[in-house]
């Protein structure tokens, strides 16, 4: 067997989180440092994977299997092919500048990092494995440490905003369970490999039709997808900085990601049948989460609701059911990712200084703070799809599969994008330009600390924007066997 | 005869008389005396049990039958009872001079349900039954007040009511096949199973188990019983009596065989089990109360697997025991040490408040073990489940499966709410809740053991499928 790169990955913030654990909590600095390395290691090797992923292979590659409760046909099985390859990068850049922007986190110190490795060792997991026991654990250990970081760390309305994100979550979990015992308990299944299932099982068109219905409302809970949405706005207001960071930037895409790798890869009749249905839900998220945007004053439900609206779009290059649309949706799920992590990076630390989200009470900060102000906008520019940004691409490929499919859903969806430009651009003008508000006199700019992750967010984003070769290369063919099997 | 046949129990026995034997000696020497003496007892009896294991056979003119099933569940009664003699250590609501008789009755009622798990005459069944019940009855009066003395009365009437309907109910199968074995019965079964009177004689018998396992419809006493006994008694009761009860179903159900009926009336039992249970504990402030609710929820999961009725079904039967055993330990380690930190035997919500910065181990263990009651990953309890429902979805019971993950997400409000108090709510005192040694160990036993079954249960899984094996074919 070869060099177990995937569960070194997933082992690099175990490891991290058990050395927390035995570390005494006042060495504080020590903690930061573990929770560091251990993440850069992950980040490191997630790197070194893209390199050495084979893009012209559209199968599973680096399977890693070892047989794990045996009777219940479970396997410890860990692949990965053009889906996830992208995903683990995300996770593992996100995870790394949330490390890093956390930095200052000063109440329990030692909780507040063993919690974070332990929800990304979650999210990881999820993304790399290819057995429905082993995705829905993982899946299940990331939700948790989410209560933990917003109940004990958050602010505004912490206590509902975290026992709802919760329940709503679990709630999916719960579909996601039931249709996972299901499908094993169909003739010819008895297994919980998902390549086993798929080349064994004949499921029948009335087994298709409920089990995607099912397993698609268990995954769209995560993906925020309208009308279970409601749970994801709050959430990210309550949580603090690095925690909203994974949440919008790596948790919400494992909802997607699952509708991609088990759902539809399992169902593709099922996903046929009910692919209407998941377009106008899409279009709901982009119109009413653009909407409800407009509408907020404070900068992290204004963040929070173009959450929603931009998952939308991703499910709307599911829905299309091509090659186009699903990679457009992929690349939206990654430079999505990228550009939430670095809106949310941005806030907390204007939180930080200025004690306040609400819009009324910012206003001139780019007088006193240029940089961070220049980050914040590019991160708008990114969320409004201005050509060279990550998004741009992302948003171009679904509207061009979306017009093609869905002719009348397109070209609403095209208008709605207008909406998003007017609430970005309103948020940025009423927080960073007009007159100086006095109380935010002494606000101070980032730091050469400060500055970094949030630097490596923006390079992402432009490279990818700048070169989406690179990563339409990496996708293609797993986007393209998906829909071909 | 094989002394290792019989070894937990004989040890038993001779502990039990000793223990008469000690409150000839003077009082002041006896209470000294007392701790030391029942500690290496419970160690002589877990050691005995572990030697015990491999052994098979028949005892007594084949009433009694010792097979890996019944030695596994040995193996666990003797756990729980060194984990509860650890525990009674810490408790403030079991005074010095009553000790004694404390841990007489608790013997008893562990021997019972030793015999309980290796019983199969209706008559030695019946003994050990009432041996154990009436044992848990008395310890459930063991604190002084009007209202524990309510709640074991609640206790002992509806315990006298469902062994009433197990005599009925084993008098009529009785009856119909002429023997009190029942292996005996078991061969007779299919022509049996023709007769109405049969099944009725089934259900009846089988409230008598449901009782043990607080499972609707004979789940009232629970909450009270749960609420007024002595944290440590209340901790016996909900683990060691649960255990002897899932051991004790196993056993009847794969002799007997599922007819239809029997399958809709358990499933029924099951759903509303699992719904009262989560429902009715979203509003406890009582954390015992809300345990005794959540174990009735339990009894509703353990059903399921149940009325699955295959290899795989009783197979996780038996794992989700042990898990349930191990999770709820640790919530009542918890529970016991937070009252013996306020002083106060019925702990409420808010007594828990700041656990995790008087005691952030203590914390840590409380968070684990309801989360795995609650079934998440990567616990054991969420293995455990993961693999009941999986069985139980096998045979088709896709509604009882969907009611019970759903039952899993409401059942996760409360657990959480403790999470909360203990995390989030400032303390009402600063000063730290020290743990004693043998305290840190257990904490440290348990906090292993709730992690590790949930990531690597193939060895017990194993474990279990050869004492199922042994039971019969499938």
């Amino acid at each position: 067997m070869n060099f177990p790169i995937l569960s070194t990955i997933l082992l690099c913030p175990i490891v991290g989180l058990f050395l927390i654990l035995l570390t005494p909590r006042k060495y504080e600095n020590l903690i930061r440092w573990i929770a560091l390395l251990s993440s850069s290691g992950a980040l490191a090797l997630s790197i070194y994977l893209c390199f050495i992923f084979d893009a012209s292979n559209p199968s599973f590659q680096y399977v890693e299997r070892i047989e794990w409760i045996k009777s219940y046909g479970i396997h410890y099985t860990n692949a990965v092919d053009g889906l996830n390859v992208s995903m683990l990068l995300l996770t593992g850049i996100v995870i790394f500048c949330g490390i890093l922007v956390s930095w200052s986190v000063t109440y329990r110190v030692k909780d507040f990092f063993a919690n974070m490795l332990f929800l990304v060792s979650g999210v990881f997991g999820v993304f790399m494995t290819t057995n429905l026991f082993f995705f829905f654990l993982f899946y299940e250990v990331a939700v948790i440490p989410m209560y933990l970081l917003i109940v004990i760390w958050g602010s505004t309305n912490k206590q509902y905003a975290a026992m709802k994100l919760t329940l709503y979550l679990l709630l999916g979990s719960a579909l996601m369970f039931a249709g996972f015992l299901y499908i094993y308990s169909l003739p010819g299944a008895h297994t919980f490999d998902l390549v086993t299932l798929k080349q064994n099982v004949v499921f029948t068109s009335q087994n298709q039709d409920i089990l995607f219905l099912g397993l698609f409302l268990g995954f769209g809970v995560l993906a925020a997808c309208f009308p279970f949405h409601v749970w994801s706005p709050d959430g990210h207001v309550a949580a603090p900085t690095a925690a909203s960071m994974l949440h919008a930037g790596v948790l919400m895409k494992l909802g997607a990601y699952g509708i991609l790798r088990v759902a539809i890869y399992l169902l593709p009749q099922g996903a046929r049948h009910w692919a209407t249905m998941i377009a106008i839900l899409a279009l709901c998220n982009i119109v009413y989460g653009a909407m409800v945007a407009t509408q907020q004053r404070d900068l992290k439900y204004i963040i929070g609701y173009s959450s929603v609206s931009h998952m939308g779009i991703v499910l709307l290059g599911i829905a299309t059911m091509t090659t186009i649309g699903f990679n457009g949706a992929l690349f939206q799920m990654f430079s999505h990712g990228v550009m939430t992590a670095l809106f949310f990076a941005c806030v907390g630390f204007i939180y930080d200084g200025c004690h306040t989200r609400m819009l009324d009470e910012l206003g001139g900060l780019s007088k006193k703070a240029p940089v961070i102000s220049a980050f914040f906008i590019i991160a708008g520019l990114c969320g409004l799809g201005l050509p060279g940004m990550g998004s741009f691409v992302a948003e171009l490929l679904v509207t061009i599969a979306a017009v093609k499919t869905y002719p009348v859903i397109g070209i609403t969806s095209i208008i709605a994008l207008l909406i998003t430009a007017y609430y970005v651009l309103t948020a940025v003008q009423k927080a960073f330009y007009g007159p100086l508000n006095p109380h935010h006199e002494h606000f101070k700019d980032l730091d050469l600390l400060q500055f970094f992750p949030r630097a490596i967010l923006v390079a992402c984003l432009i490279f990818f924007g700048i070169f989406p070769q690179v990563f339409i290369n990496w996708i293609w063919l797993s986007t393209k066997s998906l829909l071909g099997g | 005869m094989n002394l290792l046949l019989f070894l937990p129990e004989t040890i038993l026995l001779i502990f039990l008389t000793l223990l008469l034997c000690l409150t000839l000696l003077k009082k002041e020497l006896t209470e000294k005396m007392l701790m030391p003496f029942v500690g290496s007892f419970a160690f002589v009896l877990l050691a005995a049990a572990f030697c015990s294991l491999r052994v098979s056979g028949d005892l007594f003119y084949s009433t009694y039958r010792i097979d890996l099933l019944s030695q596994g569940f040995k193996i666990l009664l003797s756990l729980v009872f060194f984990f509860i003699f650890l525990l009674s250590g810490e408790s403030v609501s079991i005074q010095k001079e009553r000790r004694l008789e404390y841990f007489f009755f608790l013997s008893t009622a562990t021997l019972g349900m030793m015999m309980i798990t290796s019983s199969v005459n209706i008559l030695t069944l019946y003994i050990s039954l009432e041996l154990s019940a009436y044992s848990l009855y008395l310890l459930s009066a063991f604190k002084q007040g009007r209202r524990d003395a309510e709640a074991s009365v609640k206790y002992l009437i509806f315990g006298a009511a469902t062994s009433g309907f197990f005599l009925w109910g084993f008098s009529l199968i009785a009856g119909l096949a002429g023997t009190t074995n029942l292996l005996e019965i078991s061969k007779n079964v299919p022509v049996l199973i023709t007769q109405p009177a049969f099944s009725l004689g089934l259900v009846f018998a089988s409230f008598s188990f449901l009782f043990k396992l607080s499972g609707f419809p004979v789940h009232f006493w629970a909450p009270d019983v749960y609420e007024s006994s002595a944290t440590p008694v209340t901790a016996f009761i909900a683990t060691a009596s649960k255990a002897a009860a899932v051991a004790i179903l196993i056993r009847i159900l794969m002799l007997m065989g599922l007819t239809h009926a029997f399958v809709i009336i358990l499933g029924t039992m099951a759903f509303i089990s699992m719904t009262l249970g989560n429902t009715v504990a979203l509003v406890q402030q009582d954390v015992k109360r809300l345990l005794a609710y959540s174990s009735i929820a339990q009894a509703g999961y353990i059903l399921v697997g149940l009325l699955a009725g295959s290899f795989d079904g009783y197979t996780s039967c038996l794992f989700y025991a042990l898990a349930y055993v191990l999770m709820n330990a640790g919530a009542f380690m918890v529970t016991v040490l937070v009252a013996k930190a306020s002083d106060h035997d019925n702990p409420q919500m808010a007594h828990f408040d700041g656990l995790a910065d008087r005691s952030p181990f203590l914390a840590l263990i409380l968070l684990l073990s309801l989360l795995s009651l609650a079934g998440i990953p990567p616990l054991v309890g969420f293995t455990g489940k993961w693999i009941l429902f999986s069985s139980a979805m096998d045979k088709g019971h896709w509604f009882l499966v969907l009611s019970g993950v759903l039952n899993s997400v409401v059942s996760l409000f409360y657990y959480l709410t403790i999470v909360k108090h203990a995390y989030l709510e400032k303390p009402k005192t600063n000063t730290p809740l020290v743990l004693s040694m043998p305290m840190k160990l257990l904490g440290l036993f348990l906090f292993c053991a709730i992690v590790f079954l949930g990531i690597f249960p193939n060895y017990f899984i194993t474990f279990a499928q050869t004492a199922i094996q042994q039971l019969g074919a499938f």
